[in-house]
């Protein structure tokens, strides 16, 4: 049925013929309507919902996200906003309401009942607000230029193990967006970049540029690292240079055109210097003259703001910005892969979120704020924590829009790459707060990047100490206990939990208990490790479970032999919380 | 860097930048003699080599006749650097991109560095004489490869690591920016790997130096071979007694290595800082007189703009063009054929030779056999000993020396002279004493190998103790450590990454100098000892080649085992437990 309706709409948006399309929603029931507003560029479903009357307005909106439904209504004039919320049918509105973290819903709170917003998050002298143009920016047509389909990669191990990294996925890089790709660490953010840029092919699948397999030239690309990656004996100038001469341009073609791209990093005047003689944040500018010479169709960036302080990274990350939206720029899309969450909600039009173990997408969707963008807006945070739930939570269904694919259970624990001190340090912190804090104030008021942050989170739950649901952390019963007690308290309540949820340091025990020398050589547990995990992988969880184990007192670990003997603690050999094994 | 004048300008007009005045001439008069002085030696070597046979066998001990000596002996080593160079950049290519020849061309180098200089002199000498019978030409190219066999193996190994180690992310600009393989290797592989090269060229030239006597006068069974050099006049020196000459030869041969070590080493060694691999710019940097001039002059940059820039420049657009434009499809399906065929080549010849090596092999009679163990024995008492008194004096200075940079200010420059001079060419003189003393060879050689080596042990052990923290220094300090804790608790375990890596060159060095040390003419006599080294060199005196074969084989098999067993593993040990890091 969408299918009849969808052309008749398009034309109709084409022509801008607002009442007409309307009609045509009005006209059919509302799941045809869902679906044929689906199928619509996302710009266009945001500009027919800026044109709908209130009614229909009201009618369409629980159809998106909560996160856009909340960006949509503040795309219409106070009065509308309220009408359209007093229209929508209570069950939605609940459900609306419900899933907007607390700044989002107190401000929406305040806009609906009349009363002008709460300033505090706003700095004083701040500009105030300007209305929101009603026509957003000219539409950009979006085509695809990369597309990925059924792309996976794997690796063997040693032993003839294959280690999947990137389960099948299809994904396409599309022109005149910046696509940001987020996940956990270890994930295969870097490793999916590779592949679409071409520098290293899918173990599975194909890779279409401009629905073409690439040739041996391999794609017009233009990429920067997260390490620079310059050449510390060229100069600024020689470096930008290097991948025009590989083009085969003449000097003096190669020189000019090196210079113009120094002159839009703004590094004039620095052209004859090296790199070592720059600072992070200026070798960085020129990785970006140097991606940016062989006007590149997509611009690929690997963590290119990670290795900058958070000045530095903010002021560059601001330039970028000003390039694409005026147009300064001769690359056509830009695909940026990040860990920090916030960098994604600032800079991208789509935002991609990876789940680990292998990687899969996890959600799929656009970010409909104009830019510039205000860190501290409302609408904002709506998407940082909209994100903070898609990572933390995987099985959520999340939202009618977003389709996720079904998660393969990893067939084997692995545990979070966190120290039993950092989860001491997260309790104490979530105790003090009351017990319950949403994830992304956690990571603003610690001063800590996301990646450093879930894996204790994710450790701390694992071990029953906290829970984690709407991209809220609670402290549990036991957390608290964890909190408020003393190391030697802490230690048995650490071993208790680690006894009754950890496999592996199950298995340790039961296998040293079982020996008459209580030892065992480390290389048996490694062994098991590395016919499941990629080398690196299982190197770390080898660290965690020795620092698990040895904070638990359950083994201690010779690395003279290589061998885990047990631990007794001393009084109690048969220790009461021991737990029968199954 | 010799920096380039501005480009664009020079094409049109090369000889604007001429200097126009009389004083800028005489600067540059030295530069003009020193390529007039290479071009009329290098016509003077070419002459004789065309002369035939024999025409200079013997060997004046006239003082007149040292310039033309010292002159014959800096081209043999400097001719067998450039084919060691060339060697080294092609082996250490192919070990590095291809993982299946790696796993052959590794071991292989390992090997053949065990295999001392004199095992290679029978079949270099023969082939080599069989190709050009009735000219001068196939013994030289003999001892040119002599001078080779000794010093291309470190060179090629340090070449194959620094591949190996370039950070992913520079592989990856360099692919994303479609480096050609000619750009790559000189923007990249050949920049990176610099240092160790230098340092390495620098160390294989030192053994030259040390091997030269040998190299240039030997007796192959019947005959006697002798050509014009410095090894050969010191070696002739030796054999009359003549201890005028052997001074004046000495002094000479110092001299040429000081002066080399100014106009060649420390220069490059200046212009290669920039190619260290580091963020930041260090404080001191190495400085050459040499290389100031060189820049500061007006004759070197003329040269680079009209003849080597343009040549690059074309080489460069030639290799990009053919890369845009070819079909890489083909060429790689017959690459990959032709290396089939050379990998069949040579593993069918490496065959062969082993079958017809134990062919030889088992022929040896059991008399011969007992009489190699037995010097095998001999030899491994001996190098143990050497190490063993090279680490007992070299740790306590080195320490001392490494923890006082005042006084290391001072020593390392008179150290580094003293470890330039080879240790064969002091064999005569030392020899003298001996003979006066009347102490036989056994102790004797053990003080040749020591000469030779234990600089090894010395400038590790400085490198070492230079490199401890302050502040563990203060916690030994603030702690009240007596004299002899702070030995057993701080500096042994801190310098012995550095004295291991020390021992490790300094064994492998005993090794190979024990021919030279165990078995010396002298006087017209010739003195020997019980030893591994001096039945190889009586083998090849004698022309047994069956005694020499076997005797290179037990030292080779003695030297990898020693290496697997002991070395690698303390090696290992230094590198985890004994690393400085926290």
């Amino acid at each position: 049925m969408s299918t009849v309706i969808t052309p008749i709409l398009r034309n109709a948006l084409s022509q801008a013929h607002w009442d007409e399309a309307a009609e045509l929603l009005r006209s059919s029931d509302g799941i045809a309507a869902a679906a044929a507003l689906d199928e619509l560029p996302f710009e266009q479903q945001q500009l027919l919902f800026r044109h709908l009357p209130l009614d229909l307005a009201a009618l369409m909106l629980p159809h998106f996200p909560y996160y856009d439904q909340y960006v949509l209504l503040h795309s219409r004039s106070k009065e509308e906003m309220r009408a359209i919320v007093d229209l929508m049918s209570p069950d939605a509105r609940l459900h609306f309401l419900d899933e907007l973290p607390e700044e989002a819903w107190q401000r929406l709170m305040d806009e609906l009942s009349g009363a002008e917003p709460a300033q505090v998050s706003e700095p004083p002298g701040a500009l105030p607000k300007v209305e929101r143009p009603a026509e957003p920016q000219p539409e950009k047509a979006r085509e695809p230029i990369i597309e990925a389909r059924q792309v996976e990669k794997s690796y063997a191990q040693p032993d003839g193990n294959q280690i999947q990294i990137i389960a099948p996925l299809d994904l396409t890089v599309d022109s005149e967006t910046i696509c940001a790709l987020l996940g956990p660490s270890g994930s295969g953010k870097s490793t999916l970049l590779r592949i679409l840029s071409g520098l290293i092919p899918p173990s599975q699948g194909t890779l279409l540029w401009h629905g073409q397999p690439l040739d041996h030239t391999g794609a017009n690309v233009g990429i920067v690292f997260q390490s620079f990656a310059l050449f510390p004996w060229l100069t600024v100038l020689e470096n930008v240079e290097v991948p025009l001469a590989a083009r085969g341009l003449e000097h003096a073609v190669r020189h000019r055109e090196a210079l113009d791209a120094l002159a839009v990093v703004g590094l004039k005047g620095f052209e004859n210097a090296y790199p070592k003689e720059l600072s992070g944040g200026m070798k960085q500018r020129v990785g970006f003259a140097r991606a940016l010479a062989v006007k590149p169709e997509v611009l690929f960036m690997d963590e290119p703001f990670s290795a900058l302080d958070v000045l530095t990274a903010e002021n560059l990350r601001g330039e970028l910005m000003g390039l694409w939206t005026k147009n300064q720029i001769p690359t056509k899309s830009i695909f940026l892969v990040t860990h920090n969450i916030e960098e994604a909600v600032l800079l991208a039009d789509r935002i991609v979120v990876l789940g680990a173990h292998p990687a899969t997408i996890r959600a799929d969707f656009y970010i409909s704020l104009p830019q510039p963008r205000d860190r501290k807006s409302a609408e904002f945070l709506v998407y940082v924590d909209y994100i903070y739930k898609v990572m933390t939570q995987p099985e959520q269904k999340l939202g009618p829009f977003t389709k996720l694919p079904s998660l393969r259970k990893p067939s084997f624990q692995i545990l979070p790459h966190a120290t039993a001190g950092g989860m001491a340090g997260l309790l104490e912190f979530l105790d003090d707060r009351g017990g319950k804090e949403d994830l992304y104030h956690l990571a603003d008021e610690l001063l800590m990047e996301v990646d450093d942050l879930f894996p204790i989170v994710d450790a701390a739950v694992l071990l029953g100490f906290a829970d984690s649901a709407q991209g809220d952390v609670r402290i549990t019963v036991s957390g608290k206990q964890f909190a408020t007690a003393d190391i030697v308290a802490r230690k048995k309540l650490f071993r208790k939990a680690v006894l009754s949820s950890v496999t592996l340091i199950q298995q340790i025990r039961n296998a040293l208990e079982r020996k008459s020398d209580r030892a065992v050589p480390l290389e048996f547990f490694r062994d098991i490790l590395d016919e499941h995990l990629p080398e690196e992988e299982a190197q770390r969880q080898i660290e965690t479970v020795l620092n698990w184990g040895r904070y638990a007192e359950i083994f201690t670990y010779d690395s003279a032999s290589d061998r885990l003997l047990l631990d007794e603690p001393s009084g109690n050999a048969s220790s009461p919380e021991r737990i029968p094994l199954h | 860097m010799l920096e380039p004048l501005d480009r664009t300008a020079s094409r049109a007009l090369p000889w604007g930048i001429v200097p126009a005045r009389a004083t800028s001439l005489a600067r540059e008069l030295p530069i003009v003699l020193g390529g007039i002085g290479l071009f009329y030696s290098l016509l003077a070597f070419a002459r004789y080599w065309s002369g035939p046979v024999g025409a200079e066998a013997a060997i004046s001990l006239r003082a007149t006749a040292l310039p033309k000596y010292a002159l014959f002996s800096v081209l043999r080593i400097a001719i067998a650097y450039v084919f060691s160079f060339l060697f080294t950049l092609v082996y250490g290519y192919a070990a590095a991109s291809s993982p299946k020849a790696e796993q052959l061309m590794i071991p292989l180098l390992d090997t053949l560095q065990s295999i001392p200089v004199l095992s290679f002199l029978p079949g270099v000498m023969i082939s080599m004489v069989a190709l050009f019978p009735s000219r001068q030409l196939g013994v030289e190219l003999g001892s040119i490869l002599l001078i080779f066999t000794g010093q291309v193996w470190n060179m090629a190994f340090s070449f194959y690591a620094s591949l190996k180690s370039i950070p992913v992310e520079m592989r990856e600009a360099a692919q994303a920016y479609r480096l050609n393989w000619w750009q790559r290797f000189w923007k990249l592989e050949l920049p990176w790997s610099a240092i160790g090269l230098i340092w390495n060229s620098m160390m294989s030239v030192a053994g030259g130096w040390f091997f030269l006597m040998a190299c240039e006068m030997f007796v192959l069974g019947n005959r006697d071979f002798r050509l014009p050099g410095l090894g050969s006049y010191l070696q002739t020196a030796a054999n009359a007694g003549d201890t005028r000459a052997i001074v004046l030869g000495l002094i000479t041969m110092i001299g040429v290595i000081v002066v080399i070590d100014q106009v060649v080493w420390r220069p490059v060694i200046a212009w290669a800082e920039k190619f260290k691999f580091e963020q930041v710019g260090s404080a001191t940097l190495p400085s050459s007189p040499v290389l100031t001039f060189l820049r500061s002059s007006k004759l070197v940059p003329l040269v680079m703009q009209s003849l080597l820039f343009p040549l690059r420049e074309r080489l460069n657009l030639h290799f990009a063009r053919e890369r845009e434009t070819s079909s890489a499809h083909v060429s790689k399906r017959t690459r990959v054929w032709v290396l089939r065929l050379a990998a069949v080549v040579v593993l069918g010849g490496i065959a062969y030779a082993m079958v017809k090596m134990f062919a030889i092999l088992a022929a040896v009679s059991s008399g011969e056999l007992q009489h190699i163990v037995w010097g095998a024995g001999a030899t491994f008492v001996r190098v143990q000993a050497v190490l063993f008194l090279a680490a007992l004096w070299a740790v306590p200075v080195g320490v001392l020396v490494g923890l006082r940079p005042r006084l290391s200010a001072v020593a390392q420059p008179i150290a580094q002279i003293a470890a330039s001079v080879p240790a064969t060419a002091l064999f005569p003189i030392i020899l003298l004493g001996l003979v006066r003393a009347g102490g036989g060879l056994g102790i004797g050689s053990i003080l040749l190998l020591l000469l030779g080596t234990q600089w090894y042990v010395l400038f590790n052990v400085i490198a070492g103790a230079t490199a401890i923290p302050a502040d563990l220094k203060e916690v030994c300090t603030v702690y009240q450590l007596s004299s002899a804790e702070r030995w057993r608790r701080l500096f042994l375990p801190a310098i012995f990454p550095y004295l291991i890596t020390g021992l490790v060159t300094a064994s492998g060095g005993a090794w190979n100098a024990s021919i030279v040390a165990e078995y010396v003419r002298f006087r017209g006599q010739t003195i020997s000892t019980t030893g591994l080294g001096a039945i190889i060199s009586q083998a090849t005196d004698a022309g047994n080649f069956r005694l020499l074969l076997t005797a290179t084989v037990v030292m080779v098999v003695t030297v990898v085992i020693m290496n697997r067993l002991v070395w690698r593993r303390l090696y290992a040990l230094a590198t985890t437990k004994f690393r400085l890091e926290c």
